[in-house]
């Protein structure tokens, strides 16, 4: 399937209108940074964890979980499935909700300047009837032995605790692949009241033959007054 | 659909991915076969510089990945499939890559030559 450069000019394009303006965000922002690529054939349980702290700020102690199945249903897309349970001071944890991912494979890795997917997301929050779309573009360049990844997102949220409202995300990656198993990086997330950059260290351990495990771990610090202090994100991804 | 409001990010995260915008060059094409779990050839001589493609045939009927960390890439070829994969512009040295599914018999070595050692590659097989 091949895609011409004026398919993905347009919905550049179309994106930055639609999250052009000045940013807030009510949902977590610091999530995992994507990847456009999708292998055939993969199979994978995922487990997320994020957690915020600053003693003086509403988001203080605030913890999420993620655990997810996925799976490709195409050569170029794949499909995950997710039970989110979050934990927002004063309240104890509870399992909030339910999401489907599909990210879909534009370009061959290699085959043009940089390389593109699509990743849309339906999130419903449990017994509140809220529900997120979220949807965007997932850019990755190679530079020698470093990878830049960009997400540009735009997420419509409705229901019926929640303000009907289109938001705008954005998540970068630089990260140096200097071993499979060990790959520094520095991340950038910018989102509804927040904006936070920080260090990560990523990478991968083989067992045998296609069985492997991804890990990710970052602390993402804040860079405006507004955003949370300190952010730590944790992630593991065992392919089978 | 009622949209109360846009909310949105700074502009200028966004220009960054403007800037990377589609653009293809044509590359010398390659080819690799797998069969038996094993790659033919097992070493493979590329210019050092260049972006090439890499015709990848799978004939046996089980699914190869062809992996390489050094490479950067991972590509699963189906049973009696192929995949193209787009590789480089290299620095001049050796590469190495397997089959993630065979990890034990498909091993192979991809070699970029600079300019003058593949422009000499390129005559002493004319001749």
């Amino acid at each position: 399937m091949r895609f011409s450069p004026s398919v993905l000019y347009a919905a550049c394009g179309a994106l930055m209108l639609l999250v052009s303006g000045h940013s807030l965000a009510d949902g977590r922002v610091v999530d995992k940074v994507y990847h456009p690529y999708v292998q055939a054939l993969e199979r994978s349980v995922e487990y997320r964890y994020f957690y915020q702290r600053q003693a003086d700020h509403p988001d203080n102690n605030t913890m999420g979980q993620k655990l997810g199945y996925g799976f490709s249903v195409a050569e170029r897309a794949a499909l995950e499935i997710y039970l989110i349970a979050d934990r927002v001071s004063p309240e104890d944890y509870k399992l909030s909700g339910y999401e489907l991912e599909l990210r879909w494979m534009l370009t061959e890795q290699g085959q043009y300047s940089a390389d593109w997917g699509l990743l849309f997301e339906l999130e419903r929050q449990n017994n509140q009837d809220n529900f997120e779309f979220t949807t965007g573009l997932l850019m990755e360049k190679e530079f020698g032995p470093t990878s830049l990844t960009l997400n540009a997102l735009a997420v419509y949220e409705w229901g019926k605790t929640i303000e009907t409202e289109w938001e705008g995300e954005f998540r970068a990656q630089y990260r140096y692949r200097l071993l499979p198993a060990v790959q520094p990086a520095i991340e950038l997330y910018v989102g509804e009241n927040y904006k936070g950059a920080g260090p990560s260290l990523m990478g991968v351990h083989k067992f045998d033959k296609q069985k492997q495990l991804k890990w990710e771990f970052a602390v993402i610090m804040a860079i405006d007054n507004d955003t949370v202090d300190r952010t730590l994100r944790f992630a593991l991804e065992y392919e089978f | 659909m009622k949209i109360n409001r846009i909310k949105g990010i700074p502009w200028q995260h966004l220009a960054l991915i403007s800037l990377a915008l589609p653009v293809q060059a044509e590359q010398a094409l390659f080819e690799l076969q797998i069969k038996d779990h094993l790659f033919h050839p097992s070493v493979l001589y590329v210019p050092a510089g260049e972006k090439i493609k890499l015709l990848v045939l799978n004939q046996d009927p089980s699914p190869e990945e062809f992996e390489s960390f050094s490479l950067n890439r991972e590509k699963v070829i189906l049973g009696n499939g192929k995949a193209t994969l787009f590789i480089g512009p290299l620095q001049p040295g050796r590469y190495h890559f397997f089959g993630e599914y065979n990890p034990d018999s498909a091993q192979g070595v991809l070699i970029a030559l600079p300019e003058a050692q593949w422009q000499q590659r390129r005559a002493d097989n004319a001749n």
